[in-house]
Order: C-alpha cells, then sequence, then structure tokens
C-alpha cells in the first residue's frame, strides 16, 4: 500500500497532478475517494474490493471533479481499457491524466462485502481476464497477483441465453425490464456513456418514451446497447449500479460478441486500435441492410 | 388503543386466503431468488416472507407507482377530450410492511394534501390498511431511530405485527387497525403473557442494535443547513456521485415526478407521470438551457437540503425516516450516515465556538 501511497503524494507535492482518484475505506468497503492534499494519502487503499472502474470520473462532463485539477486515477487493467476508449473516441487526451496501474488478481462482486475471492464472490469479469498488466498505464505498481478463481464466464452465460428459444428469450428479457425504473444509475456509472446530452433525456421530439413501462423500457435498454456496441469495455459497473438487479452486462457482451462477429474487433486496452463505430470500411458488412 | 391480540401464523394464512377471495388486493415482502424480498402482490400467505431482509425498493411504489397516467387525450375535429384517469382503487391491505416504509407514507401525506390534493396518492391512501411488522433492525446501514422512529415505530400504521414462537402479536394503533381487528375478530386470541415478553424483548434488543448506528441530532442540523448553502461541505459531496437516481428511486420518502405527454395513436395518447430525481442534471435545466444546479455538488446539497432543512421547515419532519437504502445501494459508496454525522459535528463546533 505505501507504494501507491508514496506515489500519491509525490505527484501532488510535485504539482504534476492536483488531485489523485483511488479508492478509501468506508463504513462499509471501499469507495472511490479524491485526494488533493498530500497529507490524506494515507487513505488510499487498494485490495480485492477496488471494484469500481475510476476511468469513470475522467468524463469531461463531470465538472465536479474537472475543477479539482489535474487527474492521476488509480486503474486496474480492466479500467484501462475503459480509458483506451476514451483516448479512442478523442473524449480525453492522454497527457490529462496520470494513470497509476496496478497489478491485480482479481476483484470481488460487492466493494462492500466480503474482501477474500472464492467463486462466489468474485467478480464475472475476472474470469479469462487478458489484461492483468496494466500496460497503458504511466506507472504500474504491485507485486503479480495469483489468477483469480475462474467462475463462469459471461460467454458461457450469454451462451445460456442464445439457447433459449426465441419466446422464451422474450419472456426472460420482459420480466428483466419489467423491474426498471428508468433512474439511469447504469448510464451514470457507464465510463462510455459521455454524451453531452443523452437522447433519452431528449422531449423535444421524444424519442424514447420517458415512462418506465413496457415499451419505454424496452426503448431505453436497446438504444443504451446499441450506442455501446463496439465500445462497451465489459466492466460490469452498468450492472453493479442497477437498484433493481437487470443482468445488463448480458445484453453489452452478447452485442459485443456480433461486434467481434462482424467487423473484427475486439475491445482492448489499446488506444490505437480504430472502433467500427469511428470508422467506415468498403468491406463492411451490409447483409443486414434490407 | 387495545393491548396486543396474538394471531397464530396458520390462522395468518387462513385470513389472507379470506382477504384475497374477498377481492382485497394483499402486498406483502415476497422472496426473489437472490434472497432480497420486495412489495408484492400475494394471493397466499406462504409466498410472502417475514425474514430479516429489508425488502427493496421500499413500499413507495404502491402508492405512487414509478409510472402513472394522470390523464388521456383524444382530438376530435377541433376539440379535445381529456379523460382524467381513474382515482377509486380496490380495497388493499399491506401485510408485513417495515415501520420506515409505513412512516415514510405520513410524512409524504404532508406535501400530498399541501397546495394540492393529491387525488391519486390519496385515494390509495384511503383504499389501504396497513399492517406493520417489527422490524429486527437489518444492519449497520439502519437509522430509523435518529430521526425519530424506531424499528417497532408505529407511525403510520393501522396495526403493527410482532413475530413471536408460532405466530405474531397484533397490536391495532388507527381506529382502521381496531375496525380491521373487529372485522376479523375470529382469527384471533388473547396473547399470552409468554409472547407479550418476547416480543417485549424482541423490540428492546431491535432498539438497541438501530440506536448504536447513527446518533444525531436532526434540529441541530435543520439549523445548520440553513445559513450554510455556500459552505465548504457542499463540494466535497459531489466528487464520488455518480449522479445517478438510485438513492431516490428505493428511498421511501422520495416523491418527485416529471409529467410528460405520450402518443398512443393519431390524435391519442396518454399524459403521465414518473419518478424523477433532483440528482439528475435534467431535473433542473432551464427551456433558456441554464441549470441553477449545474453541478452534482449542487446536487447533492439539495438532496440533502430538501430532507433535512427545507422538508421539515415547511412540515415539520423530516423527509427521512433511516431505512438506509440509499447507503446499500449507492454503487460510489456514497454514505448518508456520514453525511449526516458530518453536518452534525460541523453544527456541534460551530455552537461550541459562540
Amino acid at each position: 500500500m505505501s507504494e501507491l501511497q508514496d506515489l500519491a503524494r509525490k505527484l501532488l507535492e510535485e504539482g504534476t497532478v492536483q488531485v489523485v482518484i483511488g479508492w478509501e475505506a468506508g463504513r462499509r468497503g471501499l469507495r472511490p475517494v479524491t485526494i488533493t492534499d498530500p497529507s490524506d494519502v494515507e487513505k488510499l487503499v487498494f485490495d480485492t474490493r477496488s471494484v469500481h472502474n475510476l476511468a469513470t470520473y475522467l468524463d469531461p462532463r463531470r465538472t465536479q471533479v474537472r475543477k479539482l485539477g489535474k487527474p492521476a486515477i488509480v486503474v486496474k487493467g480492466c479500467d484501462t481499457k475503459a480509458v483506451a476508449a476514451l483516448l479512442r473516441e478523442a473524449q480525453i487526451e492522454r497527457d490529462e491524466v496520470v494513470l497509476i496501474g496496478v497489478r491485480c488478481g482479481g476483484v470481488v462482486k460487492d466493494p462492500a462485502g466480503d474482501a477474500t475471492l472464492t467463486l462466489e464472490t468474485v467478480a464475472p469479469r475476472c474470469a479469462g481476464c487478458d489484461v492483468r498488466e496494466p500496460h497503458l498505464a504511466d506507472f504500474i505498481i504491485g507485486e503479480e497477483q495469483p489468477e483469480p478463481p475462474q467462475v463462469t464466464s459471461i460467454d458461457e452465460r450469454v451462451a445460456e441465453l442464445d439457447a433459449m428459444t426465441p419466446d422464451e428469450r422474450f419472456e426472460f428479457w420482459a420480466s428483466q425490464m419489467e423491474k426498471c425504473v428508468r433512474c439511469y444509475a447504469c448510464r451514470q456509472a457507464c465510463p462510455l456513456c459521455v454524451c453531452d446530452q443523452c437522447v433519452a433525456d431528449k422531449t423535444v421530439p421524444q424519442w424514447i418514451e420517458r415512462s418506465p413501462h413496457a415499451r419505454g423500457n424496452l426503448s431505453w435498454h436497446m438504444t443504451r446497447a446499441l450506442h455501446l456496441a463496439g465500445r462497451c469495455v465489459g466492466c460490469g459497473e452498468c450492472e453493479r449500479a442497477c437498484p433493481v438487479g437487470i443482468p445488463i452486462t448480458l445484453i453489452n457482451r452478447k452485442l459485443q460478441q456480433i461486434v467481434a462477429e462482424s467487423f473484427d474487433f475486439e475491445v482492448s486496452d489499446d488506444p490505437a486500435t480504430a472502433s467500427p463505430i469511428g470508422t467506415f470500411r468498403d468491406d463492411d458488412r451490409e447483409d443486414f441492410i434490407l | 388503543m387495545s393491548a396486543a391480540t396474538y394471531i397464530s401464523a396458520e390462522q395468518l394464512s387462513v385470513l389472507v386466503a379470506e382477504l384475497v377471495a374477498a377481492g382485497t388486493r394483499v402486498v406483502a415482502p415476497v422472496s426473489a431468488a437472490d434472497g432480497t424480498a420486495n412489495y408484492s402482490e400475494i394471493e397466499t400467505l406462504a409466498q410472502a416472507t417475514f425474514n430479516d431482509a429489508l425488502p427493496m425498493p421500499s413500499l413507495k411504489g404502491h402508492f405512487l407507482p414509478p409510472s402513472e397516467p394522470l390523464l388521456s387525450w383524444r382530438q376530435n375535429g377541433g376539440d379535445v377530450e381529456l379523460t382524467p384517469a381513474p382515482n377509486c382503487f380496490a380495497a388493499q391491505v399491506v401485510l408485513g410492511a417495515r415501520p420506515c416504509d409505513v412512516a415514510a407514507l405520513n410524512v409524504v401525506d404532508s406535501v400530498m394534501n399541501w397546495d394540492y390534493h393529491d387525488d391519486l396518492w390519496n385515494g390509495r391512501r384511503d383504499a389501504s390498511t396497513i399492517i406493520s411488522i417489527a422490524c429486527p433492525g437489518v444492519d449497520e446501514s439502519c437509522f430509523c431511530s435518529a430521526v425519530g422512529l424506531g424499528p417497532d415505530a408505529t407511525r403510520g400504521t393501522d396495526a403493527l405485527l410482532v413475530a413471536v414462537e408460532g405466530g405474531y402479536l397484533f397490536e391495532p394503533v388507527s381506529e382502521k387497525g381496531e375496525a380491521f381487528l373487529g372485522e376479523y375478530e375470529r382469527f384471533f386470541t388473547a396473547a399470552p403473557d409468554t409472547a407479550l415478553a418476547a416480543g417485549e424483548a424482541f423490540r428492546a434488543e431491535a432498539r438497541a442494535r438501530v440506536e448504536a448506528n447513527l446518533n444525531i441530532d436532526t434540529k441541530r442540523i435543520e439549523h445548520w443547513i440553513d445559513g450554510h448553502f455556500d459552505d465548504d461541505f457542499w463540494p466535497t459531496l459531489g466528487p464520488r456521485c455518480n449522479g445517478c437516481g438510485a438513492c431516490a428511486s428505493v428511498c421511501p420518502t422520495c416523491h418527485c415526478f416529471d409529467i410528460t405527454d405520450e402518443q398512443t395513436g393519431v390524435g391519442t395518447g396518454v399524459r403521465r407521470r414518473s419518478w424523477d430525481t433532483c440528482q439528475a442534471k435534467k431535473f433542473t435545466l432551464h427551456a433558456s438551457g441554464h441549470n441553477p444546479r449545474d453541478d452534482q455538488n449542487s446536487r447533492h446539497r439539495q438532496r440533502i437540503s430538501h430532507k433535512f432543512y427545507i422538508y421539515p421547515s415547511k412540515f415539520g419532519d423530516v423527509l427521512c425516516t433511516g431505512c438506509g437504502r440509499c447507503v446499500r445501494v449507492c454503487p460510489a459508496g456514497q454514505d448518508l450516515i456520514e453525511i449526516l454525522q458530518g453536518i452534525d459535528q460541523l453544527a456541534l463546533s460551530e455552537e461550541g465556538s459562540l
């Protein structure tokens, strides 16, 4: 821990950054913290409960964070995929942020829960993690960690849904969508939902019905999913933030599988790879256009 | 008020069956697959669960649904026909609601009958009989005692159940509760002394458990917020916050809504109200593009101020019943208990320096 705290103190004291965004121990487990005073760096903690994708705090529209000054954020390998996506989409410049990468051996699902990594507690996204070393970071700290417990991967869960009949699948999603109260916690927690004005907030004209009824919820969730196709980094913050427990990551992952198959694109921590939504190729598939 | 009587679990089950058969809508906590419970309509008592888990979300949605029609319209040549949404509701019995959820209904009644009498809210309230259940105190995020209630508080309820071996003590606390007991008297018996003693012990233990979680003076907090609009405390709250409405959607007292018109066909449509939250950027966005609460610091100040200063100044009650759901649900770890402790400490230290 002292390696992280020492680095944070140094960055703040040198004036390289004005704020370090990391995790602290709260009354209930770990939670994000913004440190502006070098004497507060002892609050910084990193462990298996460092669940939150702090890249969310890089959204330029979070003015209350922006006004604290240039940030350093603590990132796990998976979080760097979100930073890479923000760079790829020119939402931030690489020199606007200092990335403190930590070697990660997996995180739990619930930052307020048990810190022990077991098959029951480990976050599903840790299965088959391909970014255990945060290459994109300016600093990489911490010891090499053992591999996380291998839980059922999200692809296996998506395959279960794929195996259903269309009616069964519709029934499954209808019962999930019915719970949605349109609080938009999923959107707000997403590091890539960075639109100045979300289409869901437009009322003149109203593209998506505001009300949490079946039709409005279907419009919202379809739009959200499509806007994240080829962009979603699979961090699962949307699903964790959902107060009614909709398994949103299953939709995101399904879309990502389709994008991978159609456009030969896998989301990675390399910001130089062009994303399908930001490029045009003559040989792009168009057989789905009627 | 009557002393407690007793109803066995079997008799309660028969009573529920009778209510349902008579066309009464019965709402109770129902277990979900993941171990949580939510308030849902039941057909039989076996579907209900009165375990320790706090139902999620709160009971609010059964009185102020996440979305409901206010009126429908139809264009008829040059005229528009308006049809108000029906505000007559079938009789409803809420069984096993937590005291924090029930008190919240009573707190929100004030604003629903302030300068406007909300027919839909009041219609559902009038049609309902509420039988709450004494709560064991769920976890370290419960703080009902700190806002003038308690795990066995009876505010807003018609009768209170206390779980004892084999059944429940039943304590009517309102005319509706007395009437309910009168109507279904045959299901009840006199409470045995052992059950009364066990009930008392359960309530005392629960109170002690929750009281240990938070000790603040809400009056002191109210006074501090008045006059500290620009205090440096508020900008410490915004950075962590995602600005979602998860806290408001699970809150039993948050009652803000948005009204939108939605077309259902050519020349027809519905005007609906749907839950909204002061944590959303768009909540205060003016047509001019100006937004008086233009960042999460000011939006969070609004949330705390409304609950602990504005509402109490207007109606005499804090707009919070200490259920702790906002604390448990926040994906960013924002913690109302800690915020209240922070303000209370600031207020105390200022009192001390005077």
